[in-house]
């Protein structure tokens, strides 16, 4: 078999300064891993994410504040300006201290802890199937638990 | 049809009229596949452009669009997230990659002086992977893709579909490099090793979907499956494609040997070393332990080192040919796609430094990045190729070098535009982080960086439109051109 070889090149070498260049880059490399030996990762973003810090298992109201007006569509669109209620929609203050509709009453009785969380989210097959959402978008199709949990963090903090 | 001067065709009845000529459903002419991908990568990146337009419109004027199917309660929606998914696989396996298989199929029996084996194969392979491409974006409207990131966000189904049209081009591209592998040139061992890792990745991807359709695995681990397989097609796959477009086209356009295989060779062995450990860099958790992520940040920077020697070696070979630089031909497409790949590499490096992903990261900065490196370098590598490979496949000139000037000029400035924008809405939203701003004031403060991506990307999409619109003229009203057809005598002696 004759080896074909088209693209001739000048000389086959490797000059000295990339051999220079070489133990540069690989130092440089190098310092970067000697000097951060030490630190914690921090939870993987679910889903979508796009870099190591983004996300964060702690629920954060200021991020579940940013969250209610990025989603689509934003919290506000429906339950008015200030999330105080608007026409059929009902008020989201004082979240807290459990559901002011009564379509969520039962679903606070059985899950205290989450409710909020479960009803926000809407998962098929969830312990909210049955309920009627009048209207209310399953947003767990759009924001991850922990999305959600910031979220609900951000409305307990509404009086 | 054949004549005989003396028979008054008039006069044949039917039985009496020679044969018609059959034509194959499946081409197997010299360069047919090669011609199959290219035409697909051409129609998908002003597809893809145009996705991406969309997408970054509806970063700051968002939207939803629900319309149900009226079938198994499945519903087409569209909203920003499943837009930015169609926007990312379009551009990576519709049209870079389709470039990147059409380059594979166009160097291969020119640097190897053989025929490509199974060209009827890889004609199917064309059909194969658009079509399942096309299938999974549509997908993507329908079904959740759960924790997934866009590059492994279709379903198992679709990702094993892609596996198998990447496998198909890989095992030919290496059956028929194999022979002559010993001493083959460089752009054959970046192509082979990114042929082979991106079946290998697509498989990969697959056989996650499927274990976790079957047994369900936990969310982080799909997540982080996920976003190891994105970041390496890009670095194992993309990158390595655009480095063998680079190291075959600049020798042959300028005229000129290449300056150093030697220098080609080291670019090529720390990719190799590097690129594997760097596809980690994403791949963040509580449960990875930290030194790998250190690891794999040195890594990115390291990944600085073949990107030098390359542009510097390839600078070299076109020395005392400046002009080629600002024309409007392959090597003006190169020069760009070099500034992108030493800008996007310093700041990928820079990217890494923990102080910088504390204030940066989450934020559109990563964005901003990644569209400097497919829109940007690679785009534009593939455009090179394609200025060069067209009228070699076609036998036709191009016809008008306005339309090349607007290709390059809107993809470059379109890419530059919208990269700067994303990336100062980044810095700029970790600035708004850092002093306590609420959601308002920093929706406000993002939106004129968002409306001036939208411009940039509105810029790619009209370079998009316009190498679409440059190809069709060269098909049909471009002046035929004689080049030399792979695996007849000549071709060894003049490569192209």
């Amino acid at each position: 078999m004759t080896v074909q070889t088209p693209i001739e090149s000048r000389s086959s070498g490797i000059p000295p300064w990339a051999l220079v260049l070489t133990v540069l880059v690989l130092a440089m490399a190098g310092a970067f891993v000697v000097t951060n030996l030490v630190g914690e990762n921090p939870p993987v973003g679910i889903p979508g994410a796009s870099s190591g810090p983004a996300g964060s298992a702690a629920p954060d109201p200021d991020i579940g504040q940013a969250l209610t007006e990025s989603a689509v569509p934003a919290c506000a669109s429906c339950h008015g300006p200030d999330l105080g209620g608007s026409g059929s929609f009902p008020s989201l203050h004082g979240v807290a201290d459990g559901p002011v509709s009564e379509n969520l009453q039962d679903l606070a009785a059985e899950h205290p802890d989450n409710w909020a969380e479960l009803w926000i989210a809407g998962e098929p097959g969830g312990p909210t199937d049955g309920i009627d959402r009048g209207g209310m978008p399953v947003f767990s199709e759009q924001f991850s638990p922990e999305q959600i949990a910031s979220i609900v963090a951000y409305l307990e903090t509404l009086p | 049809m054949t004549v005989n001067p003396k028979v008054n065709p008039k006069k044949l009845r039917p039985y009496d009229q020679p044969p018609k000529r059959r034509r194959s459903l499946i081409p197997s002419a010299p360069d047919s596949a090669a011609i199959g991908f290219l035409v697909a990568a051409v129609l998908w990146l002003a597809l893809a452009t145009g996705i991406g337009m969309l997408a970054a419109y509806l970063r700051f004027a968002p939207f939803e669009v629900i319309y149900p199917l009226g079938f198994f309660g499945l519903n087409l929606e569209l909203n920003p997230a499943r837009v930015d998914q169609a926007f990312m696989n379009a551009i990576v396996y519709g049209w870079l990659t389709n470039a990147g298989f059409a380059a594979a199929t166009f160097i291969a029996p020119r640097l190897s002086g053989r025929r490509l084996v199974a060209e009827p194969i890889l004609v199917l392979a064309v059909l194969l992977w658009n079509a399942t491409v096309f299938g999974g974006i549509a997908a993507l409207y329908v079904f959740d893709s759960g924790a997934n990131s866009a590059l492994t966000s279709f379903p198992w189904f679709v990702q094993g579909g892609l596996a198998t049209g990447a496998l198909i081009v890989a095992l030919a591209f290496v059956a028929t490099v194999a022979p002559a592998i010993r001493s083959a040139y460089v752009s054959l061992w970046f192509a082979g090793i990114g042929l082979l890792s991106l079946a290998g990745l697509t498989g990969l991807s697959a056989a996650m979907g499927l274990a976790d359709f079957i047994i369900g695995l936990d969310d982080a681990i799909v997540a982080l499956g996920s976003l190891f397989i994105g970041t390496a097609v890009i670095l194992m796959w993309l990158l390595p494609m655009a480095y063998a477009v680079l190291y075959y086209l600049v020798p042959l356009v300028a005229g000129r040997p290449l300056e150093s295989a030697g220098l080609a060779a080291l670019a090529f062995v720390s990719w190799l070393l590097v690129a594997p450990v760097a596809s980690l860099s994403l791949v963040v958790d509580t449960r990875i332990p930290y030194f790998v992520t250190s690891l794999a940040g040195a890594a990115t920077i390291a990944l600085l080192l073949p990107a030098a020697l390359t542009v510097v070696n390839l600078v070299l070979t076109v020395r005392g040919r400046w002009p080629l630089f600002f024309g409007t031909g392959p090597i003006a497409f190169v020069a760009v796609a070099m500034a992108f790949l030493i800008a996007s590499g310093m700041l990928d490096a820079i990217g890494t430094l923990p102080s910088v992903r504390a204030f940066v990261g989450g934020t559109d900065w990563g964005r901003g990045v990644l569209v400097w490196n497919l829109l940007g370098m690679m785009t534009l590598a593939a455009l090179a190729f394609i200025a060069h490979a067209l009228p070699r496949l076609l036998r036709r000139d191009w016809g008008s070098s306005r339309l090349s000037a607007a290709q390059l000029w809107c993809v470059f400035a379109g890419a530059t535009i919208a990269g700067i924008a994303l990336m100062g809405a980044g810095m700029a939203e970790g600035s708004f982080r850092a002093q306590g701003a609420d959601a308002e004031a920093l929706a406000a403060g993002l939106y004129g960086y968002q409306l001036v991506a939208f411009a940039g990307f509105a810029l790619v999409a009209l370079g998009g439109l316009a190498a679409l619109v440059n190809v069709f003229l060269a098909y049909t009203t471009g002046e035929p051109a004689d080049y030399v057809v792979p695996g007849q005598a000549t071709a060894a002696a003049t490569g192209h």
